[in-house]
């Protein structure tokens, strides 16, 4: 597989974002329509009480040439949720699946911790008109903690394939001190879920589909799958589970891994190598991949640098 | 026939177990919460739910323990936990700070054990799940099942589920608990709502929701409901729970009283408080509040531990039913 970058394609800081968002546009997820794709990412507003960030649903139109942009969302798309709920201090990401006339929102919903930052479980809402809006189906999630399962269920990607629901997913293995002066970092895994009606799931308890090629301390996460003639592909991130936000050699990078039974998957990661000039918005730091089809030919899109503080880029797929 | 003539007539027998009289065990200075009984040859053992001091916070954190009660003379304490039956969950785990409370059930040579896990949140001051653990020597250490939540967060039950009641029917298993249904702002502080929910199991482990409120709120809509502590007896379910208006409930005139509801098909409630037969008492240690049932039955009689002022601070006492359970 050989990958095209194509560049950076949307900046926030250049344009109007709703809820008063001014930085971030984290994790894009695609819905493609017939002459244009609507592409939904994760932006943030500054709680100014402490300081802390809260993410929100943007979406940007853009044209089929995935370079021009037709809008921006001035709308809010998902509320936060309520007071002690899952996904009450932020939505990060929202993936979005057609599912007859409706398109289904799986949100991984953040809640401020004490004795650790965050905990993350992931919701389902659904939009009847088109994406422009989502309504939760309820004020709990779909997919949270279980027995071997402790904490940081998120990052859900659905696709339905025949009549079955896939979800690939994350859960945290736990949280980890690294060193005494510094808060707990976590680890997490990718995982695997089924489901007939897209609501009810079942989990392959804390299986972890993908090897580690960094040890028992690689975080792997936000898994993209794509069908390419008959094999399944799956794009993901990883990191070091500690020093990863400032040090370019344990941040993110985009992995891979493929499958042609959708249950055991072989690493490789000679794909996509998307491998930046320094210097450039992607040179210190690859994330939160998206792969989709539009016009018969397979993009991924992806985050660069500081978790896509400015902004998200595309590689198109060239062989 | 009056009122009088179907309430249940029970007898008070005081307190039981006071958890300041306790020497040497820094993890059990008050309360002793959520009495659930396990009956051996010639004890009773209760378990319970205990705090060591706030810290410098004022925060607690909370253990489960057990008490051996003589079994011909419950009065009479025989051996008191040594330790916690489980440990505090680890770091951003659910149960880090709190193991509160437990229904514990034999299950062939087994004894499991469900209980709530706490952990501390930062908009409210916490969330809770339902985990499991089995002991292989007759309840007195737990292992737990995993390091997660055996019951947890779903659409219709966003978040606090607590209160776990084991029981085995017809050879199903039945999880009594609550869920949380709303936080509620009372005088700059956030109150928990909750309601009693259901759910089955073939295993004890892999649940299905009934997703449905059993008791209907009778006192306002935002009642909360706790500790539904289920009982068959004479041809049907028996239900007591414990019941507190949402707001100022840490006294009196607010605080926890004990409903009663019955069933004959285990998810059909009828509730009639007016039949439950225990109130707060003109004085002593149960006169503000009456709260956490727990009904069992020994040598022929039947008893109902429960929790007097301030949630079972300063222990657990019991009463003996006059008649029987119809």
């Amino acid at each position: 597989m050989k990958w095209k970058k194509l560049g950076k394609i949307f900046d926030p800081t250049q344009h109007a974002l709703p809820n008063d968002c001014v930085q971030f546009a984290q994790s894009p997820q695609t819905l493609v329509f017939n002459d244009f794709v609507r592409i939904y990412f994760s932006t943030r507003t500054v709680d100014k009480s402490n300081g802390k960030y809260s993410s929100h649903i943007a979406f940007v139109d853009i044209h089929k040439n995935l370079r021009d942009v037709i809008r921006v969302s001035d709308k809010t798309i998902i509320p936060l949720g309520e007071l002690g709920c899952f996904d009450e201090h932020g939505i990060f990401p929202m993936n979005v699946v057609r599912h007859g006339t409706s398109v289904y929102g799986y949100t991984c919903g953040w809640n401020r911790r004490v004795s650790v930052s965050v905990d993350t479980a992931i919701g389902l809402s659904i939009s009847h008109d088109d994406g422009l809006t989502f309504q939760r189906i309820g004020d709990g999630p779909v997919l949270a903690a279980s027995r071997h399962e402790p904490c940081l269920v998120g990052d859900g990607f659905v696709k339905i394939i025949g009549d079955m629901f896939h979800m690939w997913y994350i859960f945290g293995t736990g949280w980890k001190k690294y060193a005494p002066d510094v808060p707990p970092d976590r680890t997490y895994k990718i995982g695997h879920a089924v489901s007939k009606d897209g609501i009810n799931w079942v989990k392959e308890e804390a299986r972890q589909i993908i090897i580690d090629r960094l040890g028992a301390d690689e975080s792997q996460a936000l898994p993209t799958v794509i069908e390419i003639a008959g094999r399944y592909h799956m794009f993901f991130c990883y990191r070091q589970s500690f020093d990863f936000r400032k040090n370019k050699d344990c941040g993110y990078r985009i992995g891979h891994a493929y499958s042609d039974d959708l249950s055991n998957w072989t690493r490789d990661d000679k794909t996509p190598q998307l491998d930046g000039t320094p210097g450039e918005w992607d040179s210190d730091m690859q994330c939160y991949p998206h792969v989709f089809e539009c016009d018969g030919k397979v993009y991924l899109l992806y985050n660069g640098n500081e978790f896509g503080r400015y902004g998200f880029g595309l590689a198109v797929l060239e062989t | 026939m009056g009122e009088a003539a179907h309430m249940f007539k029970w007898k008070k027998l005081g307190k039981v177990f006071t958890p300041q009289e306790v020497e040497g065990r820094s993890w059990l200075k008050e309360f002793a919460q959520a009495p659930a009984t396990l009956v051996f040859d010639d004890f009773v053992r209760v378990y319970f739910s205990c705090r060591p001091p706030a810290d410098e916070n004022g925060q607690y954190v909370s253990y489960s323990a057990y008490v051996d009660l003589d079994r011909v003379d419950l009065f009479k304490v025989r051996h008191i936990g040594e330790q916690p039956i489980l440990s505090l969950g680890g770091l951003g785990e659910f149960d880090e700070f709190g193991t509160y409370p437990v229904s514990v059930i034999r299950d062939g040579d087994e004894v499991r054990a469900y209980y709530a896990g706490w952990a501390r949140c930062e908009s409210v001051p916490f969330n809770v799940a339902i985990g499991c653990a089995t002991s292989r020597d007759e309840g007195k250490t737990f292992t737990k099942l995993g390091k997660g939540p055996v019951l947890s967060y779903s659409p219709d039950e966003p978040f606090v589920l607590s209160g776990p009641k084991i029981r085995r029917f017809n050879d199903l298993w039945y999880l009594w608990y609550i869920a949380g249904r709303k936080w509620k702002m009372v005088a700059g502080r956030t109150e928990p709502v909750y309601k009693i929910r259901m759910a089955t199991s073939h295993d004890g482990i892999h649940w299905t929701k009934l997703n449905k409120d059993l008791i209907e709120s009778r006192i306002e809509e935002d009642e909360a409901q706790a500790s539904p502590d289920v009982f068959y007896a004479n041809g049907k379910y028996h239900m007591f729970f414990c019941y507190r208006y949402s707001s100022h409930y840490r006294g009196k005139e607010n605080g926890y009283r004990i409903g009663y509801a019955s069933s004959s098909n285990l998810t059909d409630w009828v509730r009639d408080d007016t039949k439950a037969g225990i109130d707060v008492s003109d004085e002593g240690w149960d006169a503000e509040m009456v709260s956490y049932p727990h009904v069992f039955e020994l040598d022929g009689k039947t008893y109902l531990a429960y929790l007097g002022d301030q949630v079972g601070r300063y222990g657990f006492g019991l009463a003996v039913l006059d008649g029987t359970l119809k």
